[in-house]
């Protein structure tokens, strides 16, 4: 992870942090780039039993027909949900929805956004986009997610 | 009056946005776009009326379809019962003289959308089948291309004499707005598109970054 560890002691200037007072509609959840080195994503694939070439090997995935060994859809969404937990700690996570779109290549850098696109004071929700965009500006996740205050 | 002329709603398979929170986004961001039309994948939404969205939030919302041709994606302005029933909606292979047919026939506006999108686009296909007869405007500003798509789909949309025009092809609210169209004439509802649409008077305009700049306090 290259993003600035989270400082919710001054969760003004750092963006992490937040509480659902301090949340308005348009906000932007900070940005983040990933640790999708392949050393990373071979832990990620241990721990997730998921050993399959095209996440792993380039020349595998390259035989398959896709642009190199690519990041499984799944870890791109855990990369979303830490975003959440650390942008809004206190929050629990009612609901991630997320599309995949693109082929996230490992190895290469990439870039997670959020923005609030709603809030309920009654309900204390906030509703949130996010997108997982690769090297080349291409927007290769999108996704929504329900927080919940208490 | 600007608006974004591709967008996609909860309605469209890979479509997150409520069109309610579109709206808002709008409204808090201060984006320039007195309204946005809503095309959804391989569907027309007949059953959607947004007339009480409209008339909170003071927004022109109108519905439309991005279909699927041999040639990549198009966009179908003044869709109606004549034109939904001329050919399959949900059919990715449909051959794009007969959409463009069609829906000159049925009095409907087709063009292609992100043309310059490498592989899929139509002028990827033009490469390997030709130049089709009947494309008249093409969406030459697309909210999700990448650096060199839009600039290629302007330079060959003026080599072959096509209008353009600009929509951000959101999936997302926050993605809405990214580019749009600026046309001359005031429009409330489908027919005035249509008639701004074929008189020609519009232009494509690019709106990335204008929320955080405003955001950031900047004006434009």
């Amino acid at each position: 992870m290259t993003s600035p560890e989270p400082t919710s002691s001054d969760p003004a200037s750092s963006g992490y942090g937040v509480t659902f007072d301090q949340i308005e509609l348009g906000d932007e959840l900070p940005v983040e780039h990933p640790d999708v080195s392949l050393e990373r994503v071979k832990l990620w694939c241990d721990a997730a039993d998921q050993h399959f070439p095209r996440f792993l090997d380039h020349e595998a995935a390259r035989a398959e027909g896709l642009p190199g060994a690519l990041v499984p859809g799944i870890m791109n969404q855990g990369f979303l949900l830490a975003l959440l937990h650390r942008w809004a700690p206190s929050a629990t996570v009612r609901k991630i929805d997320t599309v995949f779109r693109g082929q996230m290549v490992i190895e290469t850098e990439l870039t997670i956004t959020g923005a609030v696109t709603d809030t309920d004071e009654d309900e204390r929700t906030v509703e949130v986009d996010l997108t997982v965009v690769g090297p080349d500006g291409r927007t290769g996740v999108i996704g929504t997610a329900i927080l919940a205050f208490e | 009056m600007i608006l974004d002329l591709h967008t996609h709603s909860v309605k469209s398979d890979d479509g997150r946005a409520k069109v309610e929170n579109y709206c808002k986004w709008i409204q808090k961001k201060q984006l320039p776009l007195d309204g946005f039309v809503l095309t959804e994948h391989r569907q027309f939404d007949a059953d959607s009326d947004y007339r009480e969205l409209e008339d909170r939030y003071g927004l022109v919302i109108l519905k439309a379809s991005e279909v699927e041709t041999e040639y990549g994606h198009v966009l179908i302005y003044g869709v109606n019962d004549d034109l939904v029933n001329s050919f399959d909606f949900a059919d990715v292979t449909n051959p794009l003289p007969m959409v463009l047919e069609a829906a000159d026939r049925c009095g409907a506006f087709a063009a292609p959308c992100h043309p310059g999108r490498k592989n899929v686009g139509l002028f990827a296909h033009y490469l390997t089948k030709g130049a089709v007869d009947g494309v008249h405007t093409v969406e030459v500003l697309n909210g999700g291309s990448i650096p060199g798509e839009d600039e290629l789909s302007v330079t060959r949309a003026a080599e072959f004499g096509y209008r353009g025009f600009g929509g951000s092809d959101s999936h997302i609210v926050s993605r809405i707005g990214y580019c749009a169209t600026e046309f001359d004439d005031d429009i409330e509802d489908v027919d005035g598109l249509l008639n701004a649409l074929r008189g020609g008077s519009f232009r494509p305009i690019s709106l990335r970054g204008l929320a955080d700049d405003r955001e950031n306090g900047d004006q434009p």
